[in-house]
């Protein structure tokens, strides 16, 4: 309670505990995964583990001067790994950053994919464009513990192919991974591409998953979501079963700024992950 | 006192949406307290009731017209004198088209001004606002429509219309001449003092921008102030931050000011926002020759029109 | 109860003013606040203060660390944090009611995976509040109509009562305690027999019972295009409100090297309030960011927390340059009908 605090905490107490106060990190690797997007891997000073994340959850990065933004972030071996694509001025600032420059970071925040309901079951992955990238952490959890899970599928769609993120993994590991389809779509191809053509929401149509013990885990741009959500039921998966993870302008992460509710839900809090029958539950505000 | 012009205020606007002519009227009603008359939207022949007009309709509607500026939707509008050349200035500053907009203009008696109401349940007598005591254009500059038998007039002087005789007798436009006693005031404060005024004011603003979000002038698609992303200030509410606002705000309507004091009327911290429009005013008047926003269509603009034979400050 | 003559107020300020920092309210009918006491400072006790004491606990602008940039490194260091003891006198219990709105959203919510904001828990810890009651509404308050009590507040360290000629004075907590005891002390304090004064029944009145569950009907409703209509989304009634907790985190660039990450108010009404880096925006138009407004007030952060996040101090209903009056809201909401 406010009374029970002690007026005498030193700068390190204030580190400790202010939740704002970002930790200093590096940058580790910079890949350059399209023409806009960096895969950035982000390490402690001492090149260890910032801080565990979950499959889902968030972390705040700041460029010092810059100020700070919102990413899902993966974990690596030694380093959380965030994929961004160049949008604003912070990404822009992101994006000319050198490896082993200094920046701010903090978190983790929000829930992430709780993976006891994944156990088990088939899982059915769709992604657009960067939201390959929670999708990304989840298959790489769920890839460590192949066993707990069944048969593995990934829908992802693309502008064009110059745009695949992850392209390794897309194109040469997951494929050859036990027991699991990957498709690939662009909404435009270029000379050489030979996998599909056309938006995500009509492949998903077109391959028809199957459906029995199936969790759908979908992770896209707004339109996109809402497009294959109706596709989704359509092929009379339920609400319950279907999972997203929603982007939102977040500046706290802890539920206090305000600004990424969707009702009374902070998305920051009790998301970015909610599954269709929750989302359905709320106002259409996101 | 009001009623016959409500009347025709009513009856104009429910002919209007009858014929289709326009979607939308925008004009004022009653409010929660026997002290205001806020803006009102009227869609539908069977609201027009609610139109209402009386000495607390001080709210400039011409700003409204800006949530149309993407749209061909056609709208009403119901103008005072002050009003009307906010819809000039925003016609100038191509934000809204001529033959999307109806302009209805009334007679005005003045506006009281609400902050000095003693008994917020019983109606009693209540001062004019400063700006109608000083207003120069009573009468709309600007209108496709009249009621009240008033006339439009780009000319300063008397009110016209019903109850002009009421007006006068009322005081409206009785300052106009010493309208800038307040600035002089304020400019003739020693340096030191001057300075510390205005720093407190600065200190106190609370950068809600209300006084730019009401303001026909202000009309820019984006502003500066609302970016933290180019980085131009910042948007936390600081002192020195608050001052570039104000100075900024000043400066950028200039020439534009309408002298519709809504900037001041609407400030939560009581900031004489009013008196730097005014002190730029006077400026321009000074070293450009005397002019007046918003009064005519086509008029050259002291400031933004580039004129070789004019010789600034001589 | 024990009594303090109006006639010795000054002298009880001074005391409590070399106890610690003493913030009274001050002003004038243009303006007026909470303001750091002073010998000869008038106080402001005849209604409340355009604003409220929130920015004493929550400040417009602060700075959460600052830092300095150099080369490929960069040097952070959080800003001390020596947040002395801070008396705030005369806090009325609409404020005080909002100050415990802000105590959910900062401090107590940690068991729904929330985190104490630091610098609002000390000054929270830190700060003595002294109550006063008030027995009469001024022309816009409709506390009481939000379960407010305006007589007094549980939550007040010291509560006054104004008893005419003097103030009824009792503690709730240690810190009051404290308080009282340097006045009797002095010998400003003496013992009556008086009950407490009951508050006049408020003119401005709204029936807020049930408003929330209606609320959860009404996302789709037509009042907020009607509402939306004239709002003018400047941030006066956020700004104002005592209770209203938005706030943005950016950057304060001294130079291009050094500066600090500074935290200040924001409002939900403002153009960028939502609006992602790619231009998405959930809440693009007047019509969704007033309905935020009135929802998280009186839906949201009851759902969340078990509380309107209006306390009815009216400051927001006497601003507002449009009469987007909130009782008026909660009337038509109430009035509303709704299909299905
Ligand atoms: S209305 Fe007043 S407080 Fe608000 S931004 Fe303008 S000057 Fe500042
Ligand atoms: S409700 Fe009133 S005070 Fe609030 S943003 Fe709208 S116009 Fe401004
Ligand atoms: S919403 Fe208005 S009346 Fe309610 S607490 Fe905030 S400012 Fe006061
Ligand atoms: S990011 Fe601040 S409330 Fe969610």
């Amino acid at each position: 309670m406010a009374n029970s605090l002690d007026p005498a905490a030193t700068a390190d107490d204030v580190k400790r505990i202010n939740a704002l106060l970002p930790v200093k990190a590096k940058i580790l690797r910079i890949t350059q995964e399209t023409p806009d997007v960096k895969l950035f891997s982000i390490s402690t000073l001492d090149e260890q583990l910032p801080f565990p994340v979950s499959p889902g959850q968030l972390v705040m990065l700041s460029v010092f001067g810059m100020g700070e933004a919102i990413f899902a972030a993966s974990a690596g071996e030694n380093c959380l790994e965030v994929a961004v694509k160049r949008v604003g001025i912070l990404t822009e600032a992101l994006h000319e950053a050198k490896a082993g420059q200094t920046m701010g970071i903090r978190g983790p925040y929000g829930n992430g994919f709780s993976l006891d309901i994944f156990q088990g079951r088939n899982l059915l992955f769709i992604a657009g464009g960067i939201g390959l990238a929670p999708v990304r952490s989840l298959i790489k959890h769920v890839l460590n513990h192949r066993k707990d899970f069944g048969h593995l599928q990934l829908i992802g769609g693309f502008r064009s192919p110059k745009d695949l993120v992850f392209k390794r993994e897309l194109t040469e590991i997951w494929p050859v991974s036990e027991d699991f389809d990957v498709a690939i779509t662009v909404d435009k191809a270029e000379e050489d591409w030979r996998g599909h053509v056309g938006y995500v929401p009509d492949l998903v149509k077109k391959l028809k998953p199957q459906l029995d013990e199936t969790a759908c885990i979908l992770c896209g741009p707004p339109v996109m979501l809402k497009n294959t959500f109706n596709v989704l039921e359509e092929l009379a998966f339920s609400p319950e079963n279907i999972y997203t993870t929603l982007e939102m302008r977040m500046k706290c992460g802890i539920g206090q700024c305000g600004r990424c509710n969707i009702g009374s839900c902070y998305v920051c809090l009790d998301g970015p992950v909610f599954s269709l029958a929750q989302l359905r539950a709320l106002p259409d505000e996101y | 006192m009001n009623q016959p012009l409500i009347i025709e205020m009513r009856t104009i606007a429910q002919k209007l949406l009858a014929a289709r002519t326009v979607g939308t009227i925008i004009g004022w009603e009653k409010g929660s307290r026997w002290y205001l008359t806020p803006p009102a939207f009227i869609h539908n022949e069977d609201q027009v009731d609610r139109l209402y007009f009386d000495r607390f309709a001080v709210n400039n509607l011409a700003k409204y017209l800006l949530d149309y500026r993407d749209s061909d939707e056609k709208v009403a509008v119901f103008v005072k004198g002050c009003d009307s050349r906010g819809i000039i200035r925003l016609i100038q500053d191509n934000q809204v088209k001529k033959e999307n907009i109806i302009v209805i203009g009334l007679p005005c008696a003045g506006m009281y001004d609400r902050a000095k109401v003693e008994d917020p349940e019983n109606p009693h007598d209540l001062p004019l606002l400063n700006k109608c005591l000083e207003c120069r254009y009573p009468n709309p500059v600007y209108a496709d429509r009249l009621v009240g038998e008033v006339s439009v007039s780009s000319e300063s002087g008397r009110p016209t219309g019903t109850y002009s005789g009421f007006a006068t007798a009322q005081s409206v436009g009785s300052r106009a001449d010493r309208r800038f006693e307040a600035v002089d005031t304020l400019n003739n404060l020693p340096s030191g003092q001057k300075a510390l005024l205005w720093q407190t004011y600065a200190e106190r603003c609370l950068r809600c921008y209300a006084c730019r979000n009401i303001c026909p002038a202000c009309n820019c698609a984006g502003c500066i102030f609302d970016s933290d992303r180019k980085q131009w200030t910042t948007k936390a509410a600081l002192q020195s931050a608050n001052s570039f606002f104000l100075v900024t705000r000043a400066m950028h309507v200039a020439e534009r000011c309408v002298e519709c004091g809504e900037c001041e009327r609407v400030c939560p911290a009581g900031i004489p926002v009013m008196s730097l429009n005014r002190l730029v005013s006077k400026e321009i008047n000074r070293l450009c020759g005397a002019y007046d926003a918003g009064i005519e269509l086509k008029s050259s603009f002291p400031l933004s029109h580039f004129n070789l034979a004019v010789k600034v400050g001589s | 109860m024990k009594t303090l003559n109006k006639i010795s107020l000054n002298s009880a300020l001074e005391i409590f003013a070399s106890y610690a920092p003493l913030y009274v309210p001050a002003g004038n009918e243009t303006f007026s606040g909470f303001v750091r006491y002073s010998t000869g400072l008038e106080v402001r006790l005849d209604k409340n203060t355009k604003l409220g004491p929130k920015s004493l606990l929550f400040p417009r602008v602060e700075n959460l660390y600052s830092y300095s940039n150099h080369g490929k490194d960069t040097e952070i260091s959080p800003v001390p944090k020596e947040i002395e003891p801070t008396i705030i006198f005369g806090v009325r219990s609409c404020d005080l009611q909002a100050i415990v709105c802000l105590d959910d959203v900062f401090l107590s919510q940690t068991s729904r995976g929330g985190i104490n904001d630091y610098n609002y828990r000390i000054r929270r810890g830190n700060a003595i509040i002294v109550a006063l009651g008030c027995l009469e509404a001024d022309g816009d308050c409709f506390c009481q109509s939000m379960g407010v009590d305006p007589s007094e507040h549980e939550q007040a360290d010291l509560q006054l009562f104004d008893l005419g000629e003097s103030f009824g004075v009792e503690s709730h907590t240690a810190k009051g305690l404290n308080l009282s005891r340097l006045l009797e002390n002095s010998g400003l304090l003496a013992e009556k027999k008086v009950a407490k004064p009951r508050p006049a029944s408020f003119a401005l009145t709204v029936d807020a019972q049930g408003i929330t569950h209606k609320l959860q009907k009404m996302f789709d409703h037509s009042l907020w295009d009607e509402l939306g209509a004239k709002c003018l989304n400047c941030g006066v009634c956020t700004y104002v409100c005592p209770a209203c907790h938005c706030f943005d985190i950016s950057v304060c660039a001294k130079d291009g090297c050094n500066g600090s990450t500074i935290r200040h108010w924001d409002s939900c009404m403002f153009s960028q309030y939502t609006e992602m880096a790619g231009g998405h925006n959930p809440r693009p138009g007047k019509k969704e960011k007033v309905r935020q407004r009135f929802l998280h007030k009186l839906r949201y952060f009851p759902e969340r927390y078990g509380k309107f996040l209006c306390t009815g101090c009216g400051r927001c209903v006497a601003l507002c340059p449009v009469n987007l009056d909130i009782t008026e809201v909660i009337r038509r909401v109430k009035e509303a009908e709704i299909d299905g």
